[in-house]
């Protein structure tokens, strides 16, 4: 899964933004290696591989972000989860573009999803899975977590202005823009906005939000208004991991922090709470854009960010 | 003494030393090659087939830079090992040695460091040319050391460092040359040293990544510091920081150390006003006519690092810690190929070389997939490492002697690629230290 990282540094001189961009890159490729769920012989691999046999010793900053993915679990109430690998695929929502699963399958999948089932002892710094069937996947924090410690890296290097991004999905700023004010950056629509056929509409559609970041970070979520038809019912490809099935209950979901994790973290756990999620985290900088009822065809939640008239939203 | 005692001593090897390693490797050394234990390690189980118990040893990193920083995080998985302090004379390394270890000490001075007791085994991973006070004052201290490679910026020091060593024999010095302790290159090595590839016809190796090479701090003062790889008053330079893996790969398969290294080196890319070359060639000369060339850039990332070693009968590469084999279209059959994957590189076809293909077919593991249970070169050599404190002293695969033999390579490598001009080693360099 590759991701492309762009980090703009502003100031002087060049030779040691360079540096420092460097030395930044560098970390992220480190926890690209270390963190991905697709190689065998990373942390997160080797996790997988073994867990569920006996306990994995793994690093301080592995174990702590674990730590952390259980903290924000907790705290979105089960949305986020970082278990929630083994639903994801008997809903062929892993790469595919999904299907009903048989109730036996699922019922396995279920019992190996949760996140009472990792076993961290931070005396012997190791994990362990309660039972086979159970997998782990940071892919939901990495990026964020990256550009957080990329960020760091840039600060001790005396960067005092910069914009990180991954994917265009985690995006982290530090200090502010050349102009003075926060770094801006545009929420888009997501691109397959379409009627229920699934056709994606034509143009360019504005903004949802412009953010200005000033030494925060900003997560955005997306389905992309993705669903497979089972019999007489459309299914989003969003999984909802306390229910242990689909949700269309948002089409796109952002989140700003102080901690590019964290903001990683709740924009995914937004994208299934849907509308009410701006509700049960009323600490954060949030955005819901979700399916509209009856004429309107989207609605915009938002909470501490200002989001701009679309002609088919209405704003709440 | 009986008569098998005396003719031990006689080829000057100690008996005892030979029981700590296994069954392969007295066989080995009476037959005068060098011993390569095959049994590839797993996460966690010890080398040398004993149990190794719930003792720690407690481990303190010198130098908190990026390498003193993977040396720390391998740490933190190595079962009998305890990360139990740092050391770095800059605080923002300090702090963040505490962010990421909370539960070690932290010093900005390694003397503070050397004091406590608890510490039984030293990494020094600071810049080249601050290794040898660090490491002779360690070893005076009483501390086992693992000294990152090349051992030092000046061949004067590097003896210094190795005759410290040799001197301290209750303890254990290994030197940062984590392919000797690689099971894939270990394994690979042996199996050419079986012949495989026939008559070496010479080797190629490179080294490509897109980088300056340069550190930027908020401090002035510290970047300087900071920048020592392209101060040419203490680099080794490209051939010197990066290459002496290669190099002493190369020497480790040949057998043998190079008799003559000539060097050319340009800076291409970075015109920032640095003098060490960005882009670097040299020649290895070896005393039967092969050569080694190696190629080292900053300006272009094309194809990453790789080694080949090149014979009548088939190519060997080495990449990733991995080894693939290029069969001559007349080279006998090997019999094997059955378990191994092959991977096209673009005309030709590759065997994956997987060390102990048969034992992980037996265990039910997949010769020709990636083995989670793989770890990096740094870890293997750690491991190792710890597990030599705990249960040694024994020889090192990469003790002091081999440690200073890559260090000379290395500087030789690079006054030939910074005079722009042909070097001869003198073997007496080498025998200086034994």
């Amino acid at each position: 899964m590759a991701t492309r990282f762009e980090l703009v540094l502003a100031g002087a001189p060049e030779l040691r933004l360079r540096a420092a961009g460097e030395q930044a890159v560098a970390v992220i490729q480190r926890l690209e290696a270390r963190l991905s769920f697709y190689r065998a012989t990373s942390e997160v691999g080797r996790i997988n591989a073994a867990a569920a046999e006996r306990p994995v010793r793994v690093d301080g900053e592995v174990f702590a972000l674990l730590v952390r993915a259980r903290e924000l679990w907790q705290r979105t109430g089960g949305a986020f989860d970082i278990t929630v690998g083994p639903l994801l695929s008997c809903w062929g929502l892993a790469g595919g573009s999904g299907r009903i699963p048989a109730a036996a399958e699922l019922e396995r999948a279920r019992a190996g999803v949760g996140m009472h089932l990792l076993e961290l002892d931070p005396q012997h710094c190791t994990v362990r899975f309660a039972r086979p069937g159970v997998s782990v996947d940071l892919g939901g924090i990495g990026k964020g977590y990256a550009l957080e410690q990329a960020a760091h890296v840039l600060r001790e290097a005396g960067v005092t202005s910069a914009l990180l991004h991954g994917g265009t999905s985690s995006v982290q700023a530090i200090g502010c823009a050349p102009s003075g004010r926060g770094w801006p950056v545009a929420i888009a629509y997501p691109d397959a906005l379409a009627d229920d056929a699934g056709v994606a509409r034509g143009g360019d559609p504005p903004p949802v939000a412009v953010v200005e970041l000033r030494d925060r970070a900003l997560g955005v979520s997306a389905g992309h208004g993705k669903r497979f038809r089972a019999g007489d019912a459309w299914y989003g490809h969003v999984l909802d991991p306390r229910l242990g099935r689909p949700t269309d209950a948002a089409l796109l979901a952002a989140a700003v922090c102080d901690s590019g994790t964290d903001a990683d973290a709740l924009a995914t756990a937004l994208l299934v709470l849907g509308p009410e999620g701006t509700e049960v985290l009323p600490d954060i900088a949030s955005l819901v854009l979700a399916r509209g009822a009856g004429p309107e065809r989207y609605r915009v939640f938002a909470r501490g960010i200002e989001t701009r008239p679309h002609p088919d939203t209405v704003n709440e | 003494m009986t008569e098998h005692e005396q003719s031990d001593r006689e080829r000057g090897v100690p008996r005892r030393e030979f029981l700590r390693q296994g069954s392969i490797a007295p066989l080995a050394a009476f037959m005068g090659a060098i011993a390569i234990p095959l049994e590839p390690r797993r996460a966690g189980r010890p080398t040398h087939g004993r149990a190794l118990g719930e003792e720690k040893v407690g481990c303190g990193v010198i130098g908190y830079g990026e390498w003193g920083r993977e040396i720390a995080a391998a740490l933190g998985r190595i079962e009998n090992a305890e990360l139990t302090a740092i050391a770095d004379n800059f605080p923002t390394m300090l702090e963040r040695a505490r962010r990421a270890t909370p539960a070690a000490a932290t010093h900005d001075d390694y003397r503070r460091l050397l004091e406590d007791d608890a510490i039984r085994a030293v990494f020094v991973a600071t810049p080249t040319h601050r290794h040898r006070e660090i490491v002779e004052a360690a070893l005076q201290a009483g501390k086992h050391v693992y000294c990152e490679a090349p051992l030092a910026h000046t061949i004067a020091d590097a003896r210094a460092i190795a005759d410290a060593a040799k001197a301290a024999s209750s303890l254990v010095f290994q030197a940062g040359l984590p392919y000797r302790t690689e099971p894939q290159h270990r394994g690979v090595f042996q199996f050419m040293r079986s012949g495989a590839i026939g008559r070496a016809s010479g080797a190629r190796a490179q080294w490509h990544r897109k980088t300056s090479w340069r550190r930027a701090s908020a401090t002035p003062a510290r970047e300087k510091e900071l920048n020592w790889r392209l101060d040419e008053a203490v680099s080794p330079g490209l051939v010197g920081e990066i290459g002496i893996h290669q190099l002493d790969a190369a020497a480790w398969i040949f057998t043998g150390l190079p008799v003559a290294v000539s060097g050319q080196g340009q800076v291409l890319q970075w015109r920032d006003g640095r003098k060490v070359a960005d882009t670097v060639q040299a020649i290895f000369e070896y005393a039967d006519g092969i050569r080694l060339t190696y190629h080292a850039t900053l300006a272009n990332s094309f194809d990453g690092e790789y080694s080949l070693y090149y014979g009548s009968d088939g190519t060997v590469m080495m990449r990733d810690a991995k080894g693939w084999l290029f069969k001559e279209v007349d080279a006998p059959l090997l019999g094997w190929e059955v378990y191994a994957r092959k991977d096209r590189f673009y005309r030709e076809e590759g065997v994956a070389l997987v060390a102990d293909a048969t034992k992980l077919a037996a265990q039910g593991i997949d010769p020709t997939k990636d083995d989670p249970n793989v770890e990096s070169p740094l870890f293997y050599a750690l491991e190792e490492f710890v597990d030599n404190v705990l249960n040694g002293p024994f020889p090192p695969a990469a003790g002091y002697k081999q440690g200073y033999d890559a260090t000379v390579l290395a500087l030789k490598g690079n006054e030939a690629v910074a005079g722009n001009k042909r070097v001869e080693l003198d073997p007496s360099l080498f025998a200086a230290v034994s």
